[in-house]
């Protein structure tokens, strides 16, 4: 029996291949936009879940501050190991470790490394990185040891033994001898390294450990799983015992907290080496995956309801032959069986095809290979059922009903009871296209609006490179080189880029107390970085070769400082622009006075409101600044890599655009505004391909109606009217339940931001008249059709 | 007795008027006859020949098939009855376009339940009998009308009913495949002892039959 439903729905699937085709294309686009949030779900939720003693790891997070305010954070000084380790019996081992970029030696070649850590001994017994050469306890027990991961070492060494071998690390091209090989580590590890060098080379390891400075993460390994539960609450009057000595009266604490490893990448809000998720993306991808999943099904189900009538008759011969109802209704679901699984099969070789992109999007790694994990083959069995039953059942139930004598008659159920069912799945599929065209639409003009906002920096034509302090030593020459050609403009130094700069520094006049302190974002900067990055005076002048000497005293005591400050800091110190130049103020302990008053620019994402920065002088730097005039752009750059390449042969040359810093702080919203578009374009088309079948259906149903009134004399352009008119109203109806809704949402999001536009009235307009031409282009596929027919035909049927 | 049909009256209600389609039809038809049905448009052919197949229902009156009590019956026993002595052919020969001929023939007995073997044995008596062996692999559409009634009658009779139920079955055929269609319901009727009621306008195709009923406006008005 069902090798006859399949073999009449595999005829019927051939039969009629443009629909097939329409039906198919409708699934597969569905399944595998589904497949690909669901692989997402499954590869984020499968994070350090290979890490063995992974439910006994725990990270340490700090947290510090005074009275006022707290600070917290994935980071810890050098001593929480050791003492831990000492006063905690639930504490069996732990592990220490730094992230860094670095650069490295090898004989002439210079590679630059992003994914360079730093690691106590401990951690290949405390992680489940599998060693390929070398032996666990001595690759990293003394300084300038290094291990390498099997792709690193293949990339340097080919098929050569690495081991032993030395490389030469950073600016000062310090020798690390390789003494191990690590397999590659797995994609989703929140520890990910290319080169893992023994902690014990770090210069802090060689002084004396302090809980303060805290630069680095601390990985502590309990003697079971439950400890956590014991040791968290005698941590901190433990640490108010440590501190005793140190009291200051001010309410100056440090305490820390243990994070479970496995919970960091979903749950924590402290990245770990690599960046984290959270659980609400997990939860709107699924959402997403499950509506997806939905209005495929109702495409399908207003498809082949659409169909029926060319399988009325089948089913009335059937029914004559002795089927019964629930036979045919078992038939109907075989069928919807079969399309879903091809479906689901070329929607795995489409996935195949759109991974590569997808990873792109996502800045994620899945590899196809996961797709075949049970939980993933359980999940693709999940949907075909689903859709096979959900979409199969609607059509199956409506078609096994038709009386037998009636449709063998050639008189049609004519019945309008089903259309409404029909009507509100358009009304709900419209509706969702409609709130994601909106969405989209605003998401892109806000996304517009950050990046044509004044920032009151220039960013544009702006080249930065990194900048040790061995190259930071050679910095006047560096000036003096690049200045040669007259299409550089300006050459700065700075310790961070004004795209963005952080807080953690404290600000105080002569009239307050230092505990009154104001929190404000410092940076340091040299006589060009005003002029480098387009900043603009509105009081005072900015800084001189020579307040950078008044800082360069060997006895820092002795140096002075000189402040450019922005509108913020002024306000916030309580002086106008012009009356701050000239007053004394404290900047974290450095005495000075302030020089200039800068415009306010947005030093920050437009998350967060401008706060106060202070500008000061200072004699080392990160970044390298060099402002272009734009023109001959490769030609510049040609010259800058000539001279790069004389002074600096120990670095490779390599450059980003300001620009470019500026895009990553918003690639979050960058990313989420592509697949909000890819994922309205797939509901439209989705809904798109609903309506055409609908319509066909409806059109059909309305044939005698429509040569009647060809006969008595309607145009065609009336008749086609006529059977748009009712899809109009569906898709007008979506539109006014979704766009307040999409207005209201994208309200709530742009609230996120603290510059944000204001929603204006054409978004939401643009996207009615999208939906309503949308739909009168697919239903005149059918109306114009129906309305050019010749009227004899369709009477002629009855 | 195979049938008995006693005050059989059927009507559709339009705008407060009761519209009679069947009006009293009292009717007894033995095992072995050949009726031919006649009468203008609109007389109630059809509807009493969709009666007596249980493909539709009347309002009242009683319908006793071999005995039993149709009018009592529940859903699943007429069914059953049905699918066991009743076969149906059509003016329009209804075959499933997607089916072949040997799939078309084959569809009754699916529903049936009979087993894969014995289904294959059946059909292929049946094509023999027919002598359409060599067009078993080809669909609907690559058969001439009188091949594709040839068909509809094989799938008909293949589950061996007692009564076949035919509703102008050359009204689609020229006159030559007509008369080959009622030879074969003739020789049906005498050779297997299948009782046979056609509907017809032709008076030639009636006179196949051994008996003749007209109707008009619902009522018989001559046996």
């Amino acid at each position: 029996m069902i090798k006859n439903y399949l073999k009449i729905a595999w005829r019927n699937l051939w039969k009629n291949k443009s629909v097939s085709a329409i039906h198919i294309i409708g699934l597969v686009a569905g399944m595998t936009c589904c497949l690909l949030m669901l692989l997402y779900i499954q590869h984020e939720l499968s994070y350090d879940k290979f890490q063995e003693k992974g439910d006994r790891i725990v990270r340490v997070i700090m947290e510090y501050g005074n009275g006022d305010t707290t600070n917290k954070g994935n980071f810890t000084g050098t001593k929480v190991l050791s003492t831990f380790k000492n006063n905690f019996p639930e504490v069996a081992n732990g592990v220490r470790m730094y992230k860094n970029k670095n650069i490295v030696k090898i004989e002439d070649h210079v590679y630059k490394e992003d994914r360079f850590l730093y690691a106590d001994a401990a951690f290949f017994d405390i992680f489940s990185f599998p060693l390929l050469k070398g032996a666990a306890n001595d690759v990293l027990n003394a300084p300038h040891k290094v291990v390498l991961s099997a792709a690193t070492a293949q990339r340097y060494f080919g098929d050569k033994n690495p081991v032993g071998r030395t490389i030469q690390v950073g600016a000062n091209q310090t020798n690390y001898t390789v003494t191990g090989v690590a397999a590659d580590c797995p994609p989703n590890s929140q520890i990910r390294f290319d080169m893992l060098a023994s902690f014990s080379s770090l210069p802090a390891a060689k002084v004396e450990e302090t809980y303060w400075s805290a630069n680095y993460t601390t990985y502590l390994l309990l003697k079971n799983q439950n400890s956590i539960a014991s040791l968290q609450p005698k941590i901190a009057p433990f640490m108010k015992r440590e501190l005793a000595s140190e009291d200051d009266g001010n309410g100056s604490y440090i305490t820390y907290e243990l994070e479970p490893y496995t919970r960091v990448h979903l749950y924590s809000p402290y990245d770990g080496f690599e960046p984290n998720s959270t659980v609400q993306y997990l939860y709107i991808s699924g959402c997403v995956a499950l509506l997806i999943l939905t209005i495929a099904c109702f495409t399908y189900i207003n498809l082949s309801t659409a169909r029926s009538l060319e399988r009325a008759k089948e089913v009335g011969i059937r029914k004559v032959a002795g089927a019964q109802r629930r036979q045919l209704f078992w038939q109907f679901i075989s069928e919807s069986t079969l399309v879903s699984a091809i479906s689901l099969f070329l929607s795995v070789l489409l996935l195949l095809i759109l991974l590569p992109a997808f990873n792109d999007l996502t800045g994620k790694t899945l590899l196809f290979s996961e797709m075949f994990q049970p939980e993933i083959l359980a999940a693709m069995l999940g949907i075909l059922l689903s859709i096979s039953f959900l979409a199969g059942s609607y059509p199956a139930f409506v078609l096994s009903g038709f009386k037998s004598i009636k449709v063998l008659k050639g008189a049609f159920h004519r019945s309008s009871s089903g259309n409404w069912v029909k009507g509100s799945l358009i009304v709900f599929q419209f509706g969702i296209s409609v709130f994601l065209m909106i969405a989209t639409l605003i998401m892109q003009n806000q996304l517009h609006y950050i990046r044509n906002k004044e920032l009151g920096y220039d960013r544009e034509h702006v080249l930065t490179f990194p900048l040790d302090n061995r190259t930071m030593a050679k910095i006047a020459l560096i000036k003096k080189e690049f200045k040669q050609n007259p299409n550089i403009l300006a050459v700065s130094r700075s310790a961070e880029l004004p795209t963005r700069i952080k807080g953690g520094y404290t600000m105080w006049t002569n009239r307050m107390t230092p505990e009154q302190y104001i929190m404000t974002a410092g940076n340091v900067v040299d006589d060009e970085f005003v002029a480098a990055c387009g900043l603009q005076l509105i009081a005072g002048s900015g800084l001189s070769k020579q307040d950078i000497r008044d800082v360069s005293h060997a006895d820092y005591d002795k140096n002075y400082f000189h402040f450019i400050i922005n509108q913020s800091a002024a306000t916030a110190l309580g002086w106008s622009p012009e009356e701050a130049i000239g007053k004394k103020m404290t900047f974290s302990y450095r005495n000075g006075e302030v020089k200039g008053v800068i415009k306010d620019f947005h030093f920050a994402s437009m998350h967060t409101p401008i706060k106060p920065l202070v500008l000061f002088p200072d004699t080392w730097s990160r970044h390298l600044i060099v402002k272009t005039s734009g023109n001959d752009l490769a030609e510049t750059i040609a010259f800058l890599e000539d001279k790069w390449h004389n002074i600096i042969p120990y670095r490779p040359f390599e450059y980003q655009f300001m620009d470019e810093s500026f895009a990553k702080l918003y690639a979050s919203e960058m990313r989420m505004g592509k697949t909000l578009g890819i994922f309205s374009a797939m509901t439209i088309l989705l809904a798109c391909l609903g309506l055409f079948g609908l319509s066909a259906y409806t059109i059909k149903q309305r044939s005698r109606e429509i040569g009647i009134r060809r006969v008595l004399g309607a145009s065609a352009t009336g008749i086609t009217r006529l059977c748009s008119i009712q899809f109009v109203k569906l898709v007008f109806l979506s539109f006014l339940i979704a766009s307040p809704l999409a207005w209201w949402i994208m309200n709530v999001w742009l609230r996120g931001f603290v510059y944000h536009i204001n929603i204006q009235w054409w978004p939401i307009v643009a996207t009615g008249v999208a939906a309503v031409a949308i739909t009168v282009i697919t239903v005149s596929f059918q109306s114009v059709k129906a309305a050019l027919a010749n009227p004899v035909k369709s009477l002629r049927t009855e | 007795m195979l049938i008995e049909l006693k005050n059989i009256f059927k009507w559709v209600n339009s705008g407060g008027n009761r519209f009679f389609l069947l009006k009293d039809i009292n009717l007894k038809i033995e095992q072995g006859a050949f009726i031919s049905v006649m009468g203008p448009s609109g007389s109630g052919k059809s509807t009493l020949l969709n009666i007596l197949g249980m493909l539709d229902t009347f309002d009242e009156g009683d319908y006793y098939f071999n005995g039993q009590p149709v009018h009592q019956l529940k859903e699943k026993y007429r069914s059953r009855l049905y699918k066991e002595h009743i076969g149906f052919v059509f003016q329009a020969y209804h075959l499933i376009d997607e089916l072949t001929v040997y799939e078309n023939i084959e569809t009754p007995l699916l529903y049936k339940k009979v087993s894969s073997p014995e289904r294959k044995a059946l059909v292929s008596d049946m094509l023999d009998r027919f002598n359409i062996v060599g067009k078993k692999d080809l669909f609907p559409a690559q058969l001439s009308g009188g091949q594709q009634q040839l068909v509809g009658v094989a799938r008909a009779l293949i589950s061996k009913p007692k009564l076949l139920l035919a509703d102008e079955p050359t009204g689609n055929l020229n006159s030559k495949q007509g008369a080959e269609i009622m030879e074969l319901f003739k020789r049906l009727n005498q050779e297997d002892g299948v009782t046979v009621v056609q509907v017809t306008h032709s008076e030639k195709n009636a006179a196949y039959g051994s008996q003749i009923l007209e109707l008009l406006d619902g009522r018989i008005i001559s046996k």
